[in-house]
C-alpha cells in the first residue's frame, strides 16, 4: 500500500489517488470502492445521522460513506454538526458554514451555530428596526447582544439550520448525512422539535384564550376593537414556528427514510454509551439502522501484544454481538495508519461496503 | 324631563353597573391571563430556561406595548430586558 503523499498540492494527490488503485490494508487485495456493496442498512435511505462517543469514528464513517454514495452516483450533502468540526481536516480540503461541492456530486457543509444564532437574532433586529425608531433601535441593539449569549440560544440556532437542510434542501440531494457531535447532545438534539413545539402549542393555546377573552369584553362594550384571533400576528408567528418543528419531525421519525447509524468501538465505555443511546432513540421513535463496530482488532495482527489485547476485545466483541443483536452491524477493522485524506477514506468506504462479515 | 324619559335612564343605569361589574372582572381575568402568558413568554427574566427562547425573538417586536404594560404592573419602572427597548 502506498501511503498518503503529504507533499504537493491537493490537486496532485487526487490525481495520484485516482490512478492508484488503493490496496485492502488488512488483506492486501486490491479494492473498487465503486464495485462496493452500499451499506445495507442505509439502503433507500435520505437522511442519515451518525453518532456515538467521542473519539470512536463518527466523522470517519460519516464522510466515507459520503464518498461512497457520491461516487456510486448519488447526490450527497454531508454537514457536520459537532461543535469541534473535523470533515475539512479528513477530506484535507476547507469545508465551510456555507454549502460547497467538494467532490463531484460531494457537498460539504460545517454547521457554524454560533454563526447561526449570530444570523437569528440580526433577523429579530431587522424586526426590530422595521417597527421602532432609529433612536431606540440603536439603543436595543447594544443590549440585544446579550440575548445572543443566552444559554440554548447556540444549540437552537444549530437544531433551526439542521432543520432547515432537512426541508428545504431534501429535494436537492439523494443523500443528507449528518456527523453529529458526541451522544448527549445529538439526543438533546433529536428531541428539541418535541420539547419546543409542545412549549409553543402551550403558548398558542394561551395566547388563543386571551384573545377569545378580549372578543368577549368587546360583544359586553358593544365596541369592537379586539383583533379576530386568526389576524393576530403573534399568534401567526407561533403557529408558523410549530408547523415548521412539526414538520421536522415528522420527517425524523420517517422511518423508511432516515435512519440513525450508530458508531460503537470494542471497549467498555462507548459500549455502555452506544447502548444507552440505542435506548433512547428507540424510546424516541427514531430508527436506529445499524451499528457500526469500528476498530476491531484484525486477525492477522500479530506478536504478543496483539493476542492478548484481541483475547479481551474477544469479550467485548461477544458483549456487542448480544447487546445489539436487533441491530444490523458492520465490523470495520483497525487500519495500520490513521484516517484522513481521499485515499484512506476510500478505504474505509470499502470495509464499511463490503458484505458485512465476523471478526475472527 | 318626562317620566318615560327618566324611566329610559333609569334602565340605562342599571344596565350600565351591572355591565360595567362584568366588564371588570373580564378585563381582570384577561390581564391576569395575559400576565401568565408573558411570565411563559420571558420565563429567562426570572431565572428559569426556556426552551423556546430564540424563537421567540420572532414575536418579540409583536409585544412591545403589552410587555411595557406588563413591566409597568410588574413593579418595574423601567424595561427590565434591554432587547425590548419601550422605556
Amino acid at each position: 500500500m502506498a501511503p498518503a503523499d503529504g507533499h504537493g498540492s491537493l490537486a496532485d494527490r487526487q490525481h495520484a489517488v485516482l490512478l492508484k488503485k488503493p490496496l485492502d490494508a488488512a488483506r492486501g487485495k486490491p479494492l473498487d470502492v465503486a464495485r462496493g456493496k452500499p451499506l445495507d442498512f442505509a439502503r433507500g435511505k435520505r437522511i442519515l445521522f451518525f453518532g456515538g462517543k467521542g473519539g470512536v469514528g463518527k466523522t470517519t464513517c460519516a464522510s466515507a460513506v459520503a464518498l461512497a454514495a457520491s461516487r456510486a452516483g448519488k447526490r450527497v450533502l454531508l454537514v457536520s454538526t459537532d461543535p469541534a468540526h473535523s470533515t475539512s481536516d479528513i477530506f484535507e480540503t476547507p469545508i465551510t458554514a456555507e454549502e460547497r461541492e467538494i467532490y463531484p456530486r460531494l457537498s460539504g457543509i460545517e454547521i457554524d451555530a454560533n454563526l447561526e444564532a449570530r444570523r437569528y437574532i440580526d433577523n429579530a433586529k431587522a424586526g426590530i428596526a422595521r417597527m421602532f425608531s432609529h433612536a431606540v433601535a440603536r439603543e436595543a441593539e447594544r443590549q440585544i447582544e446579550l440575548a445572543s449569549s443566552m444559554p440554548g440560544v447556540e444549540e437552537v440556532a444549530l437544531f433551526d439550520r439542521i432543520g432547515d437542510l432537512i426541508i428545504e434542501r431534501f429535494d436537492a440531494y439523494d443523500l443528507l448525512i449528518f456527523d453529529t457531535a458526541p451522544t448527549g447532545h445529538t439526543l438533546r438534539l433529536l428531541r428539541m422539535p418535541e420539547l419546543v413545539s409542545s412549549w409553543i402549542t402551550a403558548l398558542s393555546k394561551r395566547r388563543r384564550a386571551l384573545l377569545s377573552l378580549n372578543k368577549d369584553i368587546d360583544q359586553v362594550r358593544l365596541a369592537p376593537e379586539a383583533v379576530n384571533p386568526d389576524d393576530d400576528p403573534i399568534l401567526k408567528t407561533l403557529e408558523a414556528r410549530r408547523e415548521k418543528l412539526e414538520q421536522i419531525r415528522a420527517r425524523l421519525m420517517q422511518h423508511n427514510f432516515t435512519g440513525f447509524v450508530l458508531v460503537v468501538i470494542p471497549e467498555r465505555l462507548p459500549i455502555e454509551e452506544t447502548a444507552r443511546a440505542a435506548e433512547i432513540l428507540r424510546e424516541s421513535n427514531v430508527n436506529v439502522c445499524g451499528v457500526v463496530v469500528n476498530r476491531v482488532l484484525p486477525a492477522d495482527a500479530d506478536g504478543d501484544f496483539y493476542r492478548s489485547r484481541r483475547q479481551q476485545e474477544q469479550i467485548y466483541v461477544d458483549e456487542i454481538r448480544q447487546r445489539f443483536s436487533a441491530y444490523p452491524l458492520v465490523w470495520v477493522p483497525q487500519l495500520a495508519t490513521d484516517v484522513y485524506g481521499l485515499e484512506n477514506l476510500e478505504r474505509v468506504s470499502y470495509l464499511l461496503m463490503r458484505e458485512s462479515e465476523s471478526p475472527m | 324631563m318626562d317620566w318615560k324619559e327618566l324611566k329610559q335612564n333609569f334602565g340605562d343605569f342599571v344596565h350600565g353597573y351591572f355591565v360595567s361589574e362584568y366588564e371588570r372582572k373580564l378585563r381582570e381575568q384577561f390581564v391576569d391571563l395575559n400576565d401568565l402568558f408573558m411570565l411563559q413568554c420571558f420565563m429567562e427574566l426570572v431565572g428559569l430556561p426556556n426552551p423556546a427562547a430564540i424563537y421567540l425573538l420572532d414575536v418579540y417586536p409583536f409585544f412591545l406595548e403589552e410587555f411595557h404594560m406588563w413591566h409597568r404592573r410588574m413593579g418595574m419602572d423601567r424595561s427590565p430586558i434591554g432587547s425590548m427597548p419601550c422605556c
